[in-house]
């Protein structure tokens, strides 16, 4: 099995370099055969990767120790699922899957668009056909997961007990097909650049797969706090580890880009600022798999130290010097269409939300390359750590649900002080009204003042363009709860849109509460012994063991009253793994977590100590539930936008504006 | 026009400038220095008042946790050793020899007193060297 999978990794390489000497010299001779040989070649490579995946997959399984990535990762004793997500619980396999969801996407481009965008084509095959010869030759010479250990071991390592966890066997794979998926809209761009097509057929033809990918990035980053929150047991879902950072670049890169390419679309501007734009998003994403996959930033989870660095590096510079190569070529060509009018519009307020997106970006990126910076500079290593990211970020974040709540009421080309005072007059003072409110009931930090009133802000915006649309078509006889259906599938990018900016919405209230309002507190208690925090009791009931096949299980049993009541019993246990000798990591703390829309109890058991006494930190940590359903609401609106169909049969409905003569009409 | 157009170079130069503000702000408040234990040792005393971050290994049989949470233990580079006190959670992860980083402050009395403390997996995660030890061990052969 695994020299099917190793010879299948060697063929995927030698085919890369094939598809994409192929795609191009057809396209510049005209050959059709040529090009067509590549689409298949595209196609070739998914199925020669799949095949290295399953049989990787089967080794694994059947804890063939002879491979070094089944004894480094496995151990007789690894539940099934676990055998099979161990497939991206180190680098060799991670590498690998990389690859495969790079064949996936680029299979499924080919078969999509290959009898669409004929010119444009080739050097979108190219492109793809470029990145996956530097993953399958790494997988295939450097880190290769099928390399074999010059003696066969009785008993792998076993995977990390933290990694063993649901969120951990689905997060990896939603964010890699987030990372891998800015592939494609690169490959479109670059697509577009070499063949010298430059009009929006690119952006056209990779819109869904820029939304596509852009959702698994925000899921995955979801994904992954709720991991950390669940596992790593100190409370928090984000720490701005590099690499949290590694995924969260792209992600704000990537959504500079969704926002600008409607400019493009809708006006035939931005044309330069859009292809870099996904120039850079293209270079975070393959940065962020450099940082994950090279331990170059010191990190608390860095995998592991390779040597693959350099020729990431190499990679990465080939990408920028290339890729901004071509674009200075190209720039005659890519000049607007249309100017900008006022500073109050539309365009104006996404060109605001695209450089407030990629100054965060910037400033997200230097924080994690300080070190090594001022290392270079200095001769000291200087870090900056969760209060530099903070003290930059939330400021521009606020500033952008500002924006958020303004860019989809304010008019195209030059809002009138009419559009102003009709559109935002209410969300304006839903606004202000929860500030006074919030002030009222004693709340004085001004950050969650002004993230809260933002936030009505907003959800006041996007409630009044779902009124107005449903108001509109009510009138024409539909009820209402058919006309927002409609209203919805006849406009899905709009009003998807509108709900992944709600979900955000959700998203930003709970990291308000959560980060501002926490209260913990840390207490050794005797047995019967209690201890109070806000208006919950929890009193140490006892402490007891227990054991499986795979663990040691210490677990303390709390029984937790809110107001006097009793609201249930809250067990955190700590467990050892059994197996020593083998695993480098056999501990795990495993929190007690009650979750309620309103706060969460958080309880860790810290320490046992003499006479049945032991040490708790207990948190309530307000709201973070509504991150995780912002997550839920956020993913809904994606989908509604990606959703096919619906743009053919949308009808036109005009809703009356403004009184001014410019933007009196907009379409629903 | 012309009018229009300086109104957006105004409006990003002002973006720009506050988020270089921001930045240049954040550094300068919130840099700690990344030191070995060595490197913390050759600053005393000016290292005293200053938030540090030191990474190094945990020393073996050193960890003691004591009453109340409180957790000492002692890291090393090879170069020098220092007393760590800690009072926090602890990662699953940290345990003899591996590389811990603790960010606090170091205190006249010869004590890190750090209020974080971080545990990295050993960076021989990937070597293959103790797969054979136990078998070994239990084999009674050398290989």
């Amino acid at each position: 099995m695994a020299e099917t999978g190793q010879i299948s990794i060697f063929l995927a390489f030698i085919v890369s370099i094939y598809v994409a000497f192929a795609a191009v010299y057809g396209a510049r001779t005209y050959k059709r055969d040529f090009v067509r040989s590549a689409e298949n070649g595209a196609l070739a490579i998914f199925f020669l990767l799949l095949v290295a995946v399953l049989s990787l997959v089967y080794s694994l399984v059947n804890l063939d120790f002879s491979l070094k990535y089944v004894a480094l990762n496995t151990s007789t004793d690894l539940p099934f699922i676990y055998r099979i997500t161990s497939l991206w619980a180190g680098q060799a396999g991670s590498l690998l899957l990389w690859s495969f969801i790079l064949s996936i996407y680029f299979a499924l481009v080919v078969l999509q668009t290959r009898n669409k965008a004929r010119g444009l084509m080739p050097y979108v095959i190219a492109t793809l056909a470029v990145i996956s010869i530097f993953f399958t030759f790494i997988i295939a010479f450097v880190e290769n997961p099928f390399q074999k250990l010059p003696v066969v071991p009785q008993e792998g390592r076993g995977l990390n007990p933290i990694l063993q966890n649901a969120y951990m066997a689905i997060h990896p794979v939603t964010l890699y097909l987030g990372y891998v998926g800015v592939s494609v809209p690169f490959a479109f761009g670059m697509g577009a650049m070499l063949s010298g097509k430059l009009g929006d057929e690119w952006i056209k033809y990779s819109r869904k797969w820029t939304l596509f990918a852009w959702t698994f990035l925000s899921v995955g980053l979801i994904l992954g706090a709720r991991w950390a929150y669940l596992e790593l047991g100190w409370g928090g879902y984000w720490a701005w580890d590099p690499v949290e950072n590694a995924a969260f670049m792209p992600w704000l890169a990537g959504t500079a880009f969704v926002h600008s390419v409607m400019i493009q679309e809708k006006k035939g501007m931005l044309k330069k600022w859009n292809m870099s734009l996904i120039i850079i998003t293209f270079f975070l994403a393959i940065f962020g798999t450099f940082i994950t996959r090279s331990g170059v930033i010191s990190s608390v989870h860095s995998f592991a130290q390779s040597d693959i660095g350099p020729m990431f590096l190499g990679f990465i510079a080939f990408i920028l010097l290339f890729s901004f190569g071509m674009f200075l070529y190209r720039i005659k060509d890519l000049e607007s269409e249309n100017r900008f009018d006022s500073i109050l519009s539309r365009e104006s307020a996404f060109i605001f939300n695209n450089l407030l997106f990629l100054g965060a970006a910037f400033a997200v990126f230097l924080g994690t390359i300080f070190p090594i910076m001022s290392e270079a500079v200095t001769g000291h290593k200087i870090l900056v750590g969760s209060p530099y990211f903070n003290k930059v970020n939330v400021p521009i974040a606020l500033v952008l649900i500002f924006l958020m709540g303004v860019g989809p009421l304010i008019s195209w080309r030059k809002a009138s002080k009419e559009n102003l005072i009709k559109n935002f007059m209410a969300p304006v003072l839903v606004g202000i009204a929860t500030a006074a409110v919030l002030i009222a009931i004693g709340i004085r930090d001004v950050y969650a003042l002004a993230s809260y009133s933002l936030c009505a802000f907003v959800a006041m915006t996007v409630f009044t363009e779902f009124f107005r649309g449903v108001r509109v078509r009510s009138r024409r006889g539909e009820n209402p709860l058919m006309a927002f259906g409609r209203l919805v599938s006849r406009n899905k990018r709009r009003y998807g849109g509108y709900i992944v900016h709600i979900g955000v919405v959700l998203i930003v209230i709970g990291i308000t509460s959560s980060s501002v309002f926490v209260t913990e507190q840390q207490a050794t208690l005797s047995k019967g012994e209690s201890v109070e925090l806000r208006d919950y009791r929890f009193t140490y009931e006892g402490i007891d063991t227990y054991n499986t096949p795979a663990k040691d299980a210490t677990v303390a049993t709390l029984a937790a009253y809110k107001g006097g009541k009793p609201i249930g019993f809250m067990k955190p246990e700590k467990n050892v793994y059994k197996y020593e000798g083998n695993r480098e990591i056999n501990q795990e703390t495993e929190v007690a977590l009650r979750s309620t829309f309103k706060n969460d109890l958080y309880l860790i058991l810290m320490n046992r100590g003499p006479n049945g006494s032991a040490t708790f930190r207990i948190i309530i940590n307000p709201m973070v539930s509504w991150i995780w359903a912002g997550g839920v609401v956020l993913l809904i609106g994606a989908i509604v936008t990606m959703w096919p169909g619906g743009r053919r049969e949308r009808e036109d409905v005009f809703v009356r504006y403004t009184v001014g003569e410019k933007d009196s009409t907009v379409k629903v | 026009m012309l009018k229009g157009k300086l109104k957006f170079v105004v409006a990003i130069v002002v973006i720009a400038l506050a988020v270089s503000y921001l930045v240049y702000g954040g550094v300068k408040d919130t840099m700690v220095y990344y030191l070995t234990v060595k490197e913390l040792h050759n600053r005393v005393p000016e290292v005293y008042d200053q938030k540090v971050r030191v990474s190094g290994t945990v020393v073996p049989g050193t960890i003691k946790h004591g009453h109340d949470g409180l957790l000492e233990f002692q890291l090393t580079d090879g170069a020098g050793t220092m007393d760590v006190a800690y009072n926090g959670i602890v990662p699953d992860i940290f345990k003899d020899d591996v590389e811990a980083v603790v960010e606090g402050v170091y205190t006249p009395a010869s004590v890190f007193q750090a209020d974080t403390l971080l545990a990295k997996c050993p960076t021989k995660y990937e070597s293959t060297d103790d797969l054979y030890k136990q078998q070994n061990y239990e084999q009674g052969k050398a290989f």
